[in-house]
């Protein structure tokens, strides 16, 4: 699905170059929610970046399905955007303009397939994450969690190969963070979507099948929570994460 | 909604306020330019402006702040609207959208907003000067010359300002587009400024900076003229007020960034929040300073020229004064007196003296064109020009003084104030007879005589007049009338009859300008040159013919030579006659403060619209109304007073230098009352102001929710 190989990208200010992704390999499964954890400077959001196609990368591979996305042009790289990958900011990025039920049909109505089967489909994804009543409501009448389930929503509209999840709890309150989290289990169990979350939260994390821990620009580490419970792999978590601040320390 | 542009049709109906902006800064822009540039071009105004002249000059001069205040102002505006359109621009992008598909529909905005909002601001403009001129017409003053009528070539210039704002328009939009990096757009609308350290000292160096820079701005040119012999290009001394620009940007970054107080934790909000949208702030109070001191230099005007005018006809020591060449057929003291009779007016005393013509001798500047552009040398000439002289006794009986001269000796007349004007001196040493060339050389004696109804005039001790005089025919022979009557006030009437009298007796060999000189006139036919200031050659020269036809225009009553001086007349007619003058200053001072207040609105409402984050983090960090309150007043009342109290302080300490630098270093009292009426029109101003800040600081804490 996701194979990330070998990813490089550096940042220039002034006279110094700072590397912050420094050969960055990993591979994402179909129908896998998978999390990036790190501290900060870890370079998780460049990744997230280099992926979404918003930053190039300086060298390295990133391939989706069959496409490998660091040749592709710049009308090429937004049908990926568009078709391929689905997107959940930290501070959800809805337009204050725009319905609830228009902001989920946006990347349908840019791609031009537009027609009664595009509301069908939002009025679908509505009634999945819980959101048909504040359909017709503004972004600035809705609460938080709602704000991200309706982005999450506007995130699988395309049927996208990958989602991609920036924060997406950051801005949350517990309460509503359990219910993003929760609309991205549903979305992996009910659509068969594929999610890749940048997140500092454990407790957001260890409900994903798997976490990459990035230290310094690489992959320090990856846990796969296997049959563990939700609790005792957020416990796993925790201690990966003494454990490489310790190892900083060093 | 199942199209792209459908999305974008909904978000403009959602942020009406954000194109409203955009468009009411655009039209506001353009409408002003081409208002001022109709009447600027028009003939109206620029029959009596002469060409070359001050007034001009200083009309132009504000015309160039205002293009300039507008053209940054627009830019500022429209790189407001992209700022906020980024954003949705970047969720696009992110969302898949192609940077073509973006491109097409911001063109078709942008189209709409330019062109709509430029056409209708260079459509309105012209009426909105006619509408204004129309009010003063109807209001103040209305005579013949006011009728207005418009040049079709001020659209080229209406037409120009629009096509930089739709091209600078498209520009940015280009550019907007340009830029690649998603994360960057999505978080432009967050962004601030990036701060540049600015030292404490620029606060103090920068008011030294003002004070340098308009100090060499003003005094270049004289000194360059006087002690150069160097005619200096206008460019080089608007470089010489450059420091006091650099001086005045100084000031306003100081202000913005550190503030003059010294409690720097009672405004550490304020400061740290306009201190990061520094550039942009700094360059508005710029154009508020810049545009302030261009309304304040107009609209002084006004009270300087009817205050000093006022006071010298209520100064004068006689109703009526005027004098004639002895060639002319014109009205005695009997028929004077008939005339009054006829009008129920008592003359109550009657004075007429005679006066000579002399040839005098003086430095001629000589120009020459050379590779620094104009200079010139002095030479002396032994006859250079002619004046009039009146003998002691003459003198005396006209003002009823008692000066004796020594033979010998020659004084001149100065104002009431003992005051040159810069227009004569003290300094004949040779006189001539032009018709039996006898010559007498003299010495002048100081004290000068005091006496504007007599100023310019040249006293000779009576031998003397007598032994100059002898042979001149009586086209170099003038006399000289004074006369008082009960009750001047009630006298219009007679005194414009008598005013058309005189004119209808006059020949055409004295329907001649102020400055016609009959002995440089002499010279140049002898030189076989053009005298420029003969009637013939006065319109190649810029001037007006000076024509009787026209004996109520305000040209011939401020240019003919031997206008008569009555009380009343002068008085009654003051504002008619310079009436274009003076509602072209007003016009142009109520454009420059109608464009001080929009910017000043905009960039205060800019203040609620991009800090509304962080007067809600302010809240949740405990800030109560009273101290949010507190911190909006202080941003706009920084924004407003700075350059409010900068421009209008530093136009008044100009205007000061002006009035005491043109007079050899002087006021005089009617340049002081001049002043302290000009300090009213600002204390009237300011008031108006002053409501205007209190009502948009009103509006903010609306936006804000204070």
């Amino acid at each position: 699905m996701l194979t990330v190989k070998n990813l490089i990208k550096s940042y220039k200010s002034g006279k110094t170059t700072y590397e912050v992704l420094k050969g960055v390999s990993l591979r994402i499964e179909q129908g896998e929610f998978v999390a990036v954890m790190g501290s900060s400077g870890s370079g998780k959001t460049t990744l997230l970046n280099c992926i979404s196609c918003y930053i190039p990368p300086d060298s390295g591979e990133i391939g989706l399905g069959d496409t490998e996305l660091t040749t592709l042009d710049e009308a090429q790289l937004a049908e990926v955007r568009n078709q391929k990958l689905g997107f959940v900011f930290q501070d959800f990025l809805l337009l204050d303009g725009l319905s609830v039920r228009d902001n989920i049909m946006l990347p349908r109505i840019i791609a031009g397939k537009v027609g009664p089967e595009m509301e069908r489909a939002a009025d679908r994804l509505c009634e999945v994450f819980g959101i048909s009543h504040i359909r017709s409501k503004f972004p600035a009448e809705i609460s938080g969690g709602e704000k991200q389930r309706t982005a999450v929503a506007r995130a699988l509209i395309n049927d996208p190969l990958l989602i991609l999840a920036d924060e997406p709890t950051g801005n949350l309150d517990s309460k509503s963070a359990r219910a993003v989290i929760d609309s991205f289990r549903q979305a992996k169990e009910n659509l068969d979507a594929t999610i890749f979350m940048v997140t500092h939260d454990s407790f957001a994390a260890s409900f994903c099948d798997r976490v990459i821990i990035l230290r310094d620009g690489v992959v320090w580490r990856e846990q796969s929570r296997g049959k563990l419970e939700r609790r005792a792999f957020q416990d796993e978590l925790l201690s990966a994460i003494r454990e490489m601040g310790e190892v900083t320390e060093k | 909604m199942t199209t792209f542009s459908e999305v974008y049709a909904s978000l403009r109906k959602k942020n009406r306020g954000q194109y409203a902006l955009l468009s009411g800064c655009c039209f506001f822009s353009v409408l002003l330019i081409t208002a001022y540039v109709s009447m600027m071009r028009s003939s109206t105004v620029l029959s009596v402006l002469p060409e070359g002249g001050d007034s001009r000059k200083q009309v132009m001069m504000i015309f160039v702040l205002a293009v300039i205040g507008c053209g940054v102002f627009t830019t500022y505006a429209s790189s407001l609207f992209f700022r906020y359109k980024s954003r949705e621009t970047g969720i696009y992008l992110a969302l898949g959208a192609s940077k073509k598909q973006i491109r097409t529909e911001l063109r078709r905005e942008v189209a709409l907003i330019s062109f709509g909002s430029c056409a209708l601001g260079a459509a309105l403009g012209t009426p909105l000067a006619w509408l204004i001129w129309r009010l003063f017409q109807l209001f103040i003053v209305d005579t013949s010359e006011m009728a207005l009528s418009f040049d079709r070539e001020a659209y080229l210039f209406a037409l120009s300002f629009s096509a930089f704002v739709i091209v600078m328009l498209f520009w940015m939009l280009s550019r907007f587009v340009r830029r690649t990096n998603i994360i960057d757009i999505v978080s432009e609308s967050r962004k601030s400024e990036p701060f540049r350290h600015v030292p404490r000292w620029y606060g103090p160096v920068g008011i030294l900076l003002l004070i340098a820079g308009a100090l060499l701005g003003y005094l270049t040119p004289s000194f360059c003229v006087l002690v150069l012999h160097w005619y200096p290009p206008e460019g080089l001394t608007a470089i010489m007020y450059l420091p006091a620009f650099f001086g005045i940007y100084m000031i306003l970054l100081h202000t913005v960034v550190h503030g003059f107080s010294k409690n720097r934790y009672k405004h550490i909000i304020t400061s740290s929040m306009m201190k990061f949208q520094g550039r942009q702030t700094v360059r508005n109070m710029l154009i508020i300073t810049v545009l302030i001191a261009g309304a304040y230099f107009a609209s002084f005007y006004t009270p300087m020229l009817g205050t000093s005018a006022l006071m010298e006809i209520d100064a004068r020591n006689v109703d009526y004064a005027f004098h004639y060449r002895a060639d002319q057929n014109m009205i005695t003291q009997s028929e004077i007196s008939e005339m009054a009779k006829d009008f129920g007016v008592t003359i109550t005393s009657f004075t007429s003296q005679p006066a000579v013509i002399l040839g005098v001798d003086g430095m001629e500047h000589i120009e020459q064109k050379s590779r620094l552009g104009e200079t010139y040398t002095k030479e002396y000439r032994e006859l250079l020009c002619s004046d009039t002289f009146l003998s002691e006794s003459a003198y005396n009986a006209l003002t009823g003084e008692h000066v004796d001269l020594l033979p010998g000796t020659v004084t001149t007349v100065f104002d009431d104030n003992g005051n040159s004007n810069g227009m004569v001196d003290n300094e004949v040493h040779l006189i001539t007879n032009a018709i039996t060339g006898q010559t007498l050389s003299v010495t002048p004696v100081e004290p000068v005589l005091c006496n504007s109804m007599l100023f310019g005039r040249r006293v000779l001790d009576d031998g003397d007049y007598k032994k100059m005089s002898y042979g001149l025919t009586n086209e170099w022979q003038e006399t000289q009338v004074f006369f008082n009557v009960e009750t001047v006030s009630k006298t219009y009437p007679f005194a414009k009859q008598l005013f058309h009298e005189i004119v209808s007796r006059s020949g055409p060999e004295v329907e001649v300008y102020d400055a016609w000189d009959p002995i440089a006139q002499m010279r140049a036919d002898k030189n076989g040159k053009p005298y420029e200031l003969s009637n013939e050659n006065l319109e190649a020269n810029g001037f007006e013919r000076i024509e009787y036809e026209k004996k109520d225009s305000s040209e011939f009553r401020l240019y003919w030579k031997y206008m008569p001086q009555f009380r009343v007349l002068d008085k009654a007619d003051f504002v008619q006659t310079v009436a274009v003058f003076l509602m072209l200053f007003i016009f142009i001072s109520i454009l420059c403060f109608a464009a001080v207040v929009v910017i000043l609105y905009t960039r205060c409402m800019t203040i609620a619209l991009m800090n509304a984050r962080v007067y809600d983090d302010l809240r949740h960090l405990g800030a109560s109304n009273k101290y949010l309150y507190r911190v909006v007043k202080e941003q706009v009342s920084r924004v407003v007073f700075v350059p409010v109290l900068t421009g209008t302080s530093n136009i008044y300490a100009f205007y000061l230098l002006i009035m005491y630098f043109n007079d050899n270093g002087n006021l005089s009292v009617n340049e002081l009352v001049g002043l302290g009426n000009c300090l009213l029109l600002v204390a009237a101003v300011s008031a108006v102001l002053y409501g205007i800040y209190r009502a948009t600081l009103r509006r903010v804490c609306r936006e804000l929710r204070l």
